[in-house]
């Protein structure tokens, strides 16, 4: 394993912080916690790193439900995690993951939908989705994205790419 | 049909890391809140929340206020607390006096921006405010 090449990499890219691999409900929170601490540390204001910090909740959760929606094994819902710094300083947080072709499309579209609204649009509907009934309980997925977008300095981007024909690995980076 | 009479257990929940610390007071008719609230499912922990604040509004008369010291909250518990304060809003068109403070570090913005929000769809006494800060 080239050690030196993964840490030119993400001094290259300003990596705070990553994680591969099964997440467990467990492992969000440790990881958080250390985010928080790492975030605090570097002397980040107050909202900032609330935001940073629920971006990167509001990521993991969503993947952790949606893995369980289908049933996905360990293996299956791993999930790629970093957060890192842009070369202005903004914070960014992103999240990967494995998903079923057509699901990660229907993402994808969403997140171009999102980046074409404005902020008082992201806010009415964010209220919107609230006022949704719960369907699944364990679930505000689309509620979280608009969370997201809202929090965000710069649209959201997302990308998929196909891992077999089915699957895809789906990415999310939101700039705070 | 439940007995109208039989008083429902006050409720004692210590917080957690991703879960605030939960009291209520029938006798006083209090219900606090404190912390961070992040769980993955929150109404595995809110149900048992909306449910006695359901009860105390129907089997009461008297006033209900929420003390509420929370800091972070994931989407899945926003929308938690949003079924809460509609409850309150409910109770308050019908004439109930009820009221929320929330009070907050004014270090951070974003909990003064949530409770705004929140504030922003209720018609009761919402008061928001800044905790005094030790230097």
């Amino acid at each position: 394993m080239d050690l030196l090449k993964m840490r030119e990499s993400y001094q290259r890219e300003r990596v705070m912080l990553c994680f591969n691999g099964p997440i467990s409900r467990s492992l969000i929170e440790e990881i958080g916690k250390a985010l928080r601490n790492y975030l605090d540390t570097q002397q980040a204001a107050p909202a900032a790193a609330m935001d940073v910090f629920a971006a990167y909740i509001e990521m993991t959760q969503n993947i952790r439900h949606y893995a369980r929606r289908q049933g996905y094994d360990d293996e299956q819902a791993s999930a790629t995690v970093v957060v890192s710094q842009d070369d202005q300083g903004h914070y960014r947080v992103s999240a990967g993951n494995l998903v079923q072709t057509p699901d990660g499309e229907r993402l994808a579209a969403t997140i171009d939908d999102l980046a074409r609204l404005d902020r008082a649009e992201l806010k009415a509907a964010y209220k919107r989705q609230l006022r949704q009934p719960r369907v699944d309980a364990s679930s505000g997925a689309g509620l979280g994205l608009l969370d997201i977008a809202r929090k965000s300095s710069r649209p959201m981007r997302a990308s998929l790419q196909p891992l077999s024909d089915q699957q895809s690995f789906f990415s999310l980076t939101a700039t705070l | 049909m439940t007995n109208a009479m039989t008083m429902i257990p006050d409720l004692d929940i210590p917080g957690s890391q991703s879960t605030p610390a939960i009291r209520s007071d029938w006798a006083a008719g209090r219900l606090t809140l404190q912390g961070d609230s992040y769980p993955e499912n929150s109404y595995e922990l809110f149900d048992q929340v909306i449910a006695w604040v359901e009860r105390f509004l129907s089997d009461e008369s008297r006033p209900l206020a929420l003390e509420l010291t929370l800091v972070y909250l994931n989407t899945s518990s926003v929308k938690a607390m949003m079924d809460i304060f509609d409850l309150l809003e409910e109770a308050h068109e019908g004439g109930r006096p009820v009221s929320v403070t929330w009070h907050y570090d004014p270090r951070n913005e974003r909990i003064a921006e949530l409770a705004e929000e929140f504030k922003e769809d209720c018609s009761y006494p919402f008061a928001i405010t800044p905790t005094p800060v030790t230097p």
